[in-house]
């Protein structure tokens, strides 16, 4: 089927998975972020900076980063596997829909390198 | 998602206190506020699921309950936080 070959894992039961293991990762790093604002008011560069140049924090950054990534692949299929279909759109769906994958998976990607280069560059 | 990068360029900065700044603006404050709003929202409903998941409120009853709940919870949530943008 067109329509599971694009899909994270090629198992359904495995994306359920990887989406309710990726969802706690980035509710943990959402939390923690938000609770480190609040406590900390006056927040200056030199905290912010020695936050995020700490090891720990910089492999937890990524984790979320990869988690995000595959929380949003499976999220952004699912909701064009469901809308974006012959019964829809008649039958240019798949190519509509193959685009609109790719643009997601070329900006997934994008943010991925980017956080990539925010997290350890500096 | 494409907004969200702009949450990004806070650590690449430089200049933090640019960004700082930048977030006095009553309009920078909106678009915070809305984007955060949505992250909230998205959160609560998503634990919702996991509760579900645990086999926790599954009947039609327990839907309707649980779906009040998220809207009840995320309006508070949402609330303060544009008392605390603000």
């Amino acid at each position: 089927m067109v329509t599971n070959v694009t899909n994270f894992s090629r198992s359904g039961l495995y994306d359920w998975m990887a989406q309710r293991v990726s969802a706690v990762i980035l509710a943990v790093y959402v939390l923690f972020l938000l609770g480190f604002i609040l406590c900390n008011p006056g927040l200056g560069y030199a905290e912010w900076h020695a936050l995020f140049s700490n090891n720990a924090m910089r492999i937890f950054s990524l984790l979320t980063l990869v988690a995000l990534s595959v929380h949003a692949w499976v999220g952004m299929w699912t909701i064009s596997t469901d809308y974006l279909t012959p019964m829809a759109l008649g039958k240019w769906a798949t190519g509509v829909r193959f685009l609109f994958q790719a643009a997601c998976g070329v900006a997934m990607f994008a943010f991925f390198a980017w956080g990539v280069q925010i997290f350890w560059g500096n | 998602m494409l907004l969200y990068g702009l949450d990004k360029s806070l650590m690449s900065a430089e200049g933090f206190a640019e960004v700082k700044e930048c977030l006095t603006s009553p309009l920078a404050k909106f678009v915070i506020w809305g984007l955060l709003s949505a992250l909230l929202y998205h959160l609560v409903a998503g634990v919702r699921h996991l509760i579900m998941d645990m086999g926790i409120g599954e009947t039609l009853e327990g839907g309707k309950l649980g779906s009040k709940i998220v809207l009840v919870v995320s309006t508070i949530l949402i609330v303060l936080l544009g008392v605390w943008i603000w």
